[in-house]
């Protein structure tokens, strides 16, 4: 009984998160533009992507920049987690504030902020102004998560080791990282998705080198958000369910 | 190594944060208090103009909108979270990944087509309201869309995995056989609940509200649209004064008093919440 | 010692040579506003490589632009109140009218207006207006022939207005009889106390494409843009449009170079090549806004040039009124657009 309950429950948030996905998928089919009724199946909008060069380019910005940005935040974001639960410093207290003030700013004022600071140190519009800036973003949202997760843990493990003789690096790389594991991989999809979607930080932080996909996508609106954006939704979706399913069969053999 | 190390983590964590956070937000306090122009956005003298005018009660109006809207999306985030993480947490290795990972997926297309296609969900012809209208339940669409319903909808929607993820390794630390123990002394569910599990996720739950009710402060995107934007938030007062009005200094103002007021509360939170059980996320040394 | 720094100077003018081999040009616009395929041809004809770069509404384009000083970019898409803004403020570069063999192909109803005198820093690209959609399959559209009639009771909680300040008010404005750019304080206030009237209609403020909800079923009247009616029935022809006997809302967007453009050789042909008769045609016929080059009117098919929604009557547009930059009146208005959106 309670696992039914446990299932349907499960279930319920699923149908809650896929039921709108769902939707854009069957539309990428949909003869219609609009989507507001079926008026027939057709391959039309992925053939159309097929020669939307900008589009394609576009979108494959956005994969890299969300790659590259949500690793480096990972990374960053851990040995600062690490820093601020370990070790005492000056301007501990400041450092951790600064991470909240950058999820509090509203994204206008970050992105102008931003954009004031590349001007001034004359960092060139493009594809690293966009990656400091979506790191800088996804920071605290990794510290938070993986902070949250170091505070729980024994700390006698930590001090057996120092008093063995191990160096920080060493405490870090063996026993620290792998116990916050789950955590710093919840902080890089959660930095990874922030910064895949991110339109008005990116607005004003890009040159005209570097186009990404949310740009375009709400620049579209203009005349009107082409299925083409649906197509790009369902190919990824395909390609991540291709790779969990892959990955999991995988792990299974494993095991 | 042992000195490098540390002085590499401390150096990088100040430097990005002084030159990419501390140095913009300094910008943004030093225009708070210069005078607006239309010609060239914020000049001297300097002076406290735009900061009285924060004391309009019309802002204060906005801000507990705000601040209702962020708490119930918080609330309900937790609600659907925290059972979601706990049974998905106490499922074997591969298949824990596996659901986290497909939570997650769906925020990867992107947020407005996402947005579009939860307006054909609500809308007067949408999903539900055919299948109210097929069942019979109702004779007239019943209007979702464009409702504070619709907003809440919305917002649990894009800020559920940000309380989740944090659950799930929280509740991956939680040792099973404090429960088997407390179980075996007699312990019911909720006596176990409640002095047992809460506590000891609590770090996890104050992680993911955080990720939740801050973001939800400033956001304004999801509200105008499945909201019809028919009441103003924080985020839109910030986003007109300096995209559309181009008074700066008072946009400035009003995101300082912003991250200032949640300063406070944040820190009244923390001070309360160390008092009551000793453990926080970030805790109140931060400030 | 003097050789030296002349030499290097002659390597690096000989290294920027090579990397202005490539000949290219910077536009910044709205995405898909010019047709793909026209770029390829731009670029095929003249060599020209087009890096575009997208922005979603004018104000990130222009608070862009100012805070780079106007560099970075060669071509930008401003609309009306924006052009005579970033005139003002030094933003834009005058264009050579000698340099650009197609103008004469421009409508004279559209140029010299108020917000740019003499065109001398923008040159019209596309224009449309703001009056009123109606669902025709639920409301009659003979009943509503003004901006006033939206004021009526009977469409509590029905409207769909645009979720734009300046537009608005222009409704308000004008069923008072009043400039759309007015900046008269007594003016707005009364423009201001007619919308409180009409807040109790308005269902949605949209703030993406007033077509979505029209087509969705979830408006049936409100404000739309000419652009949008025309896409809107493509899927559904009941969509239809009002002129408002008040005037409706008037704007173009125009090319534009700003004051800093790297490749003002290139905007200029760009600029050219774009004014042409069957480029101008393609534009309309794959965006559905209004081009206002007659000579590309003239090659549409015969229902595209009599559409009334798309080209509307001559002397509605000479008696419309353009948007212009109000300075620092916009304080004003928005003043007034916080308190009717916190229901005062």
């Amino acid at each position: 009984m309670m696992k039914v309950f446990k299932w349907s429950f499960i279930a319920a948030i699923f149908a809650y998160l896929y039921l709108p996905i769902a939707i854009l998928v069957i539309n990428s089919f949909n003869v219609s533009k609009y989507g507001y009724e079926w008026k027939g199946f057709t391959l039309n909008w992925y053939a159309k992507l097929w020669e939307n060069e900008a589009l394609a380019q576009a979108f494959l910005n956005s994969l890299l920049i969300a790659t590259l940005a949500a690793t480096a935040a990972t990374l960053i974001g851990t040995l600062m987690a690490l820093a601020l639960y370990r070790y005492r410093f000056p301007l501990k207290a400041t450092s951790s504030g600064l991470l909240f003030i950058v999820m509090m700013s509203p994204d206008i004022v970050l992105a102008i902020t931003f954009l004031v600071i590349f001007i001034a140190l004359g960092i060139q519009l493009g594809f690293w102004s966009l990656l400091i800036a979506h790191i800088t973003f996804c920071l605290p949202f990794v510290v938070i998560t993986v902070y949250a997760q170091l505070k729980g843990f024994d700390q006698y493990l930590l001090e057996a080791a120092q008093d063995l003789g191990a160096s920080e690096s060493r405490i870090f790389r063996l026993i620290i990282f792998p116990l916050v594991f789950p955590a710093i991989v919840a902080g890089w999809l959660l930095s990874f998705t922030l910064s895949l979607d991110d339109v008005i930080i990116s607005s004003f932080v890009t040159g005209p080198s570097f186009e990404i996909l949310p740009i375009r996508v709400f620049s579209m609106v203009k005349v009107g958000v082409s299925p083409e954006v649906n197509v790009l939704a369902t190919l990824l979706l395909a390609l991540s369910l291709l790779l969990v399913t892959f990955s999991t069969l995988l792990l299974r053999r494993k095991h | 190594m042992v000195i490098n190390f540390r002085r590499f983590v401390i150096v990088l964590t100040v430097v990005w944060l002084g030159l990419f956070v501390l140095v913009p937000h300094v910008l943004v306090l030093l225009t708070s208090v210069m005078s607006p122009d239309p010609q060239h956005l914020a000049v001297w003298p300097l002076t406290l103009n735009s900061w009285g005018r924060l004391l309009e009660p019309l802002y204060a109006e906005v801000f507990w909108h705000s601040l209702w809207l962020s708490t119930l999306t918080t609330a309900i985030c937790l609600l659907l979270g925290y059972p979601f993480a706990y049974i998905v947490a106490k499922l074997p290795g591969v298949w824990r990944g596996l659901l986290l990972f497909l939570m997650i997926v769906p925020f990867w297309t992107n947020s407005l087509i996402r947005t579009y296609a939860i307006k054909l969900i609500l809308g007067n012809k949408g999903l539900v309201n055919s299948l109210l209208l097929a069942s019979g339940l109702v004779d007239e669409p019943v209007q979702l869309l464009y409702t504070p319903f619709a907003v809440i909808f919305g917002l649990v929607y894009v800020l559920l995995p940000f309380m989740v993820l944090p659950l799930v390794s929280s509740f991956g630390k939680l040792d099973g056989t404090l429960l088997e123990a407390a179980h075996d002394l007699g312990a019911g569910f909720w006596q176990r609940f409640r002095l047992i599990i809460v506590p000891l996720t609590m770090p996890g739950i104050i992680a993911g509200s955080l990720m939740v009710f801050l973001p939800a402060m400033g956001m304004f995107y999801v509200a105008d649209l499945l909201g019809g934007a028919k009441n103003l938030l924080l985020g839109n007062i910030i986003k007109n004064q300096f995209l559309v009005v181009r008074d700066w200094p008072f946009g400035a103002a009003f995101s300082v008093a912003l991250i200032g007021i949640m300063a406070v509360l944040l820190w009244l939170y923390f001070l309360a919440n160390r008092r009551i059980n000793r453990a926080g996320g970030l805790d109140d040394e931060s400030f | 010692m003097k050789k030296i720094p002349a030499l290097l100077a002659a390597v690096l003018m000989a290294a920027t040579t090579a990397l202005h081999a490539e000949e290219k040009l910077v536009v910044y616009n709205w995405a898909e506003y010019i047709p793909e395929s026209t770029l390829a041809d731009f670029t095929k004809e003249t060599g020209i490589k087009v890096e575009y770069s997208t922005y979603e509404n004018n104000e990130v384009m222009y608070s862009k632009i100012k805070l780079q000083k106007g560099k970075g970019y060669d071509i930008v898409v401003p609309s009306s109140y924006l052009v005579s803004k970033m005139r003002q403020e030094g933003l834009l570069q005058k264009i050579d009218p000698a340099k650009l063999t197609n103008l004469k192909n421009l409508s004279p109803d559209l140029l010299d207006k108020p917000y740019d005198p003499g065109n001398e820093y923008s040159v019209p690209y596309l224009w449309g207006s703001t009056g009123i959609g109606v669902n025709a399959k639920e409301i009659d559209p003979a009943t509503i022939t003004s901006w006033a009639d939206l004021w009526d009771e009977k469409w509590q909680g029905k409207l769909l207005l645009t979720d734009d300040v300046r537009e608005v008010f222009h409704m308000a404005l004008k069923k008072n009889g009043f400039s759309t750019n007015t900046t008269n304080p007594d003016e707005i206030k009364t423009a201001y106390e007619d919308l409180q009237k009409l807040m109790l209609n308005v269902l949605v403020f949209n703030a993406d494409a007033p077509r979505e909800p029209f087509l969705a079923g979830d408006v049936n009247l409100g404000m739309i843009w000419s652009g949008e009616v025309i896409m809107a029935q493509q899927e559904n022809p009941d969509i239809q449009y009002i002129f408002p006997k008040e005037g409706a809302g008037f704007w173009v967007d125009s090319f534009a170079i700003p004051v800093g453009a790297e490749h003002v050789e290139n905007a200029h042909k760009f600029i050219d090549y774009m004014l042409r008769p069957e480029v101008g045609q393609k534009v309309v016929e794959e965006l559905g806004y209004s081009t206002p080059n007659m000579a590309s009117k003239a090659l549409l098919d015969e229902d595209t040039q009599n559409n009334p929604v798309i080209f509307p009557p001559a002397d509605i547009v000479k008696a419309s009124e353009f948007q212009q930059d109000v300075g620092d009146a916009m304080k004003v208005y928005d003043g007034y657009w916080e308190k009717l959106k916190t229901g005062k």
